[in-house]
């Protein structure tokens, strides 16, 4: 195999990989914040992909445009669950084992809910629309446009959330939430207003996901579990709750998967990630690159 | 009432519920046969999850990956082996499977359980897909000797009793109390000499061989299996929901509640299966938050609880109003 044909295959291997890492980002902030394992989480996903879908095809907006848009608008939705919700099962759980296992059933009926809610508004046809579908030549390799700028954007937001959390005073509290949620308010850190507040980025974060995917990738109602399991995946190998992790995750599956389908074929594409995702949890269910 | 009591009351029961389901398929049209047969169907699998997980809280995922490891035997072997002979081999390794799945994942609690368990169904879901894509060279099979309906709904039948009677024996056994302790903490039933490990791998496997048993019993009711169909997560989700919403660690929790879907689903799912499908969501989030012990805890003072938690919340209404105004 000639250098270039690596160079290629490494690289549509990242492209894909920092897809996930960004399709993993709100899932982590829930489940590594607030050990609410959101598996209903590609359903939101589905949701911005769908409202982006939605504003682009009948009110001609640009796609990139509905990035904020979808954000905001659901970002408001994961406050409204988690009044309605969440809320609830956190003062009615007597402990954090309780309170995860509900946590995991309330979120299998949002999932239900959602994507049942979504085929029965807009139907289960494939649904798309053609953005930057040009390919970009970089070198002598050609990578589609729209995929090239989902990268670039998913790589941005990892930064920038990876810096707010590491750099500012409101990622100060959510780190100090995400090790002790008494000990956090016990040092004066509004938990009761926090918590809420960051679940709902977590859903806002899926619907950016959703709406950069919507892109690049035909939509479905049914195609939010393939990416939760992927976000998944990405935020085991990562550990839970941590940013860096889950994009060096990410990017490392997106490569795995690459080599792993070039080397062997591409069927077996799901049971290899499974395969990894299995292997981790159980050798190394605190994450690749826990201490 | 009596322990004794209890018992005598609990066999009636299950005695007065096997009378009317076998008397069913006399009188009953084929639509409500096929309706019931459905029904038993997950009183069978609903019931032996809540026997491991409703006692121990061990949340598995795994029934699909089960019944679909019992439906694909029943329709390799029902060839060349007896009906009952098939059946029995789908529950042995589904067993088999279970055993290995559960030493290797046990040790594991919580949301880690339930996520690796989920993960190894759709890991065998596509083990099962890519073997029988590249070696068989078919994606499903379709079943060519089937017994007739009246076999296949007795068989069934007597799983979900079997499951039923298995339940109400193990609960007055030291297995079953072992079962609970585990359940309760497990560190101190650990301390107190349970063997947990064994415990839960031979309830883990208790489960799993109901659950092979019932899917081999249940291929050839489709007559036509793929992987998609029969290791579908739906059964295994509506197994854990069924239990749930009845009362994964009661007895008749599982059963009310399937009867209850099963009616649900039949006249809901023709007319409009994703309203079926976002009720049943609904359902599970209320009854999550709202009757955390299940259908078969509700009481009158449940109702209660909730007359005083609503004035509760009406009355925080009013006085925020009062505040701002």
């Amino acid at each position: 195999m000639s250098l270039f044909s690596w160079f290629e295959l490494i690289a549509s291997g990242l492209i894909t990989g920092g897809i996930y890492a960004l399709v993993a980002l709100g899932l982590n902030l829930q489940y590594g914040l607030m050990r609410i394992l959101n598996i209903a989480h590609g359903e939101f996903l589905m949701l911005g992909a769908y409202l982006t879908w939605m504003a682009h095809t009948t009110l001609g907006l640009s796609p990139l445009l509905m990035v904020p848009v979808s954000f905001l608008a659901l970002t408001a939705l994961g406050l409204v669950i988690h009044t309605l919700c969440f809320r609830r099962l956190t003062v009615t759980s007597p402990n954090l084992d309780i309170f995860e296992a509900r946590g995991l059933m309330v979120a299998f009926g949002l999932m239900f809910l959602v994507q049942n809610f979504a085929s029965f508004m807009w139907g289960g046809d494939l649904r798309g629309y053609d953005y930057l579908a040009e390919p970009v030549k970089i070198g002598e390799a050609q990578f589609a446009g729209n995929k090239l700028l989902v990268f670039g954007l998913a790589l941005l937001f990892s930064g920038v959330l990876i810096v707010l959390l590491r750099f500012t005073l409101l990622g100060k509290g959510v780190r100090a939430l995400m090790q002790s949620p008494t000990g956090a308010q016990l040092v004066g850190i509004d938990t009761q207003r926090l918590h809420p507040l960051m679940f709902g980025i977590g859903l806002g974060l899926s619907g950016v996901a959703g709406c950069l995917l919507s892109m690049a990738y035909t939509i479905t109602p049914s195609m939010g579990e393939p990416y939760t399991v992927t976000a998944l995946i990405v935020i085991t190998l990562g550990g839970f709750g941590s940013m860096s992790g889950a994009l060096a995750g990410g990017l490392l599956l997106g490569v795995v998967e690459a080599l792993g389908m070039h080397f062997s074929n591409p069927s077996l594409k799901a049971l290899l990630s499974y395969s990894v995702f299995i292997a981790v949890l159980l050798l190394r269910p605190r994450g690749l690159f826990a201490k | 009432m009596k322990d004794r009591q209890i018992l005598v009351r609990d066999l009636l029961l299950l005695l007065a519920f096997a009378g009317w389901a076998m008397a069913l398929p006399h009188y009953g049209s084929e639509f409500v046969v096929s309706m019931a047969l459905t029904c038993l169907m997950y009183v069978a699998l609903s019931s032996s999850w809540g026997l491991f997980c409703g006692s121990t809280r061990y949340l598995s995922l795994a029934t699909s990956a089960f019944f679909g490891i019992g439906a694909y035997t029943s329709a390799v072997a029902l060839d060349s082996l007896p009906w009952l002979g098939a059946i029995a081999l789908g529950a042995g390794i589904a067993t088999v499977v279970a055993v290995v799945m559960g030493a290797a994942v046990l040790h594991l609690r919580g949301t880690y359980f339930a996520v690796l368990t989920f993960g190894m169904t759709e890991l065998i879901r596509h083990a099962v897909t890519y073997f029988e894509k590249k070696v068989t060279g078919t994606v499903g099979r379709v079943l060519t000797v089937v017994p007739d309906r009246d076999t296949i709904y007795l068989t069934v039948l007597a799983l979900a009793l079997l499951a039923v009677l298995v339940s109400i024996i193990v609960r007055r056994s030291r297995f079953g109390l072992a079962l609970m302790g585990i359940g309760a903490d497990e560190q101190r039933a650990q301390t107190l000499g349970v063997n947990t490990r064994l415990i839960k791998v031979a309830g883990f496997a208790m489960t799993a061989a109901f659950a092979g048993a019932v899917g081999a019993a249940m291929s050839v009711r489709w007559t036509y299996i793929d992987p998609h169909t029969v290791f579908n997560p739906f059964i295994g989700f509506q197994t854990v929901l069924i239990a749930l919403i009845g009362g994964a660690a009661t007895l008749w929790g599982p059963l009310i509640a399937a009867i209850v879907f099963s009616v649900l689903a039949e006249t809901l799912r023709l007319q409009a299966p994703q309203v079926y499908m976002m009720s049943l969501g609904l359902l599970l989030i209320l009854s999550v938050l709202y009757l955390p012990g299940g259908l078969a805890s509700l009481r009158w003072a449940t109702f209660s609880g909730w007359w005083r938690d609503g004035r509760g919340w009406l009355r925080g209404l009013g006085s925020k109003e009062r505040k701002n105004g």
